[in-house]
Order: structure tokens, then sequence, then C-alpha cells
């Protein structure tokens, strides 16, 4: 299945696009696929560490934008968020 | 009441008249209007400018449940609330959120305009990216946002 990663604020830095899209074969977890990102981080930007940490620190938002937990499963394509930490106004 | 919007500088911008205008329209007595503009020094850094980036379906989500909290747990329901934040970058002195608040006394209003900064600067998702005067630019670390 196609999930496709939307960057937000810090995250942004990780792409020239405003997405990441990985091609994942099994259902996986919020937690499993912070791993997928941070080997793409490992293989595309030598292991950033301050990048590492934006996932390590961030949420993440499904489709209906409801944010979800490390549990919360992906089964089929979609689009989820990462959400790094805030701070607007 | 409630008026709640994203505006993308790169189509519009934020004007201040039209949350007055929206607050006179709810006849409450005491109103409070709230801007935040782009500061010229944060952390000895001289900042030109902030590109703010939003998740516009999940801020509106929050605005609306701040708005509604704001019954539940203050007890404040009879309220005009209009909130608009910025999109996209913008210049010093520049204004990147409006915040309007009407009720029918003082002190619910102050009360009010400060729960919806502070409960905005918790949950709601954006980012700001400084740009300095020696041409760096570093996105701000922020909070991590609750996920329970």
């Amino acid at each position: 299945m196609k999930i496709i990663l939307e960057l937000f604020g810090a995250s942004r830095d990780f792409s020239n696009k405003d997405y990441l899209q990985f091609e994942i074969k099994e259902v996986i977890e919020i937690k499993d696929l912070k791993k997928v990102i941070i080997s793409y981080l490992d293989k595309n930007f030598n292991g950033n560490k301050n990048f590492k940490k934006i996932v390590e620190s961030s949420a993440f938002c499904s489709e209906d934008n409801n944010i979800i937990n490390d549990s919360y499963k992906i089964s089929k394509d979609q689009k989820i968020g990462i959400i790094p930490p805030i701070g607007g106004g | 009441m409630l008026h709640i919007k994203i505006i993308d500088i790169k189509k519009n911008k934020i004007i201040t008249s039209k949350a007055e205008e929206f607050i006179k329209s709810s006849t409450y007595g005491a109103s409070i209007l709230f801007t935040g503009t782009v500061r010229n020094i944060n952390e000895n850094k001289e900042v030109i400018g902030i590109t703010y980036d939003s998740h516009d379906e999940l801020v509106l989500k929050s605005f609306k449940e701040i708005y509604k909290e704001a019954g539940e747990k203050l007890k404040i329901i009879d309220k005009a609330v209009f909130i608009e934040h910025i999109k996209g970058y913008i210049q010093l002195g520049e204004t990147s959120i409006v915040i309007a608040v009407a009720c029918k006394h003082r002190d619910q209003a102050y009360v009010l305009s400060r729960y919806i900064i502070e409960e905005i600067k918790k949950r709601s998702p954006i980012w700001k990216k400084e740009h300095y005067k020696n041409e760096e630019s570093e996105w701000l670390k922020g909070n991590p946002i609750n996920t329970n």
C-alpha cells in the first residue's frame, strides 16, 4: 500500500516536496511508520539528528483530521500528516 | 457567534477592522481586540519576518473546540468570537493573528481573550520559521502536541 506522509512545519525540510511517499507491504502502526521515516532520514540526510528528533517528538494525524496515537494501524492507501511540535500565534 | 479563518498571505491579509465590525454586530457590552505581530528580536537575533505554516483543517477544528470549551469550562455562554490566523511569509510589524471577543461583562471578556490565545499556542498546529537579518532562518522548536 501507498502511504503519503504530508509534511508540516520543521518536517518540511525532509523534502523539496510537500510530502514523502512510502510503499509498505503490510499493515503498519504509527510507531513503526516512525521507524520507516527515520530510516529514510538515515539514507537521505546521513542520519541528521535534528531531523530524527523532530520525528520522535511529532504527533500524527489521519486523513480525516484526527490526531492518532502510536498504536493506530494503517491498513490501506492513506494520507498521514506529521505534526511536529507547534508554536503559532 | 463564531468566525474563524486561516488567511493565506498570497491571497489576502488580516484586516482588524473586520474583527471590530463582527464584534460590534453582537451587541454585547464588553469587547477586547487582541493582535499578534512579528517582533524585531527573538533570543538576541534580529528578526525580519516569519513564515507561518499550518494544518488548516486541524487548526480550524481546534478553534471550534476552544470556542465550545470556553462555554463549558469558563461558563461563558453568551459570546462573540472572531479568530483569524495568517499563513505564509509576513514581515516585521505585520499581523499574524487577530482575536476579538465580546461578552456581557468585562471580566468575562478578559478571561476569554486570554484563554483563546493560550489554548491556540498549546493546541493549534501552527508553526513559525523565523527569518533573520543575517539571511539565516530556522523553524522554532515549539511544544509537542498532546496525543491522548
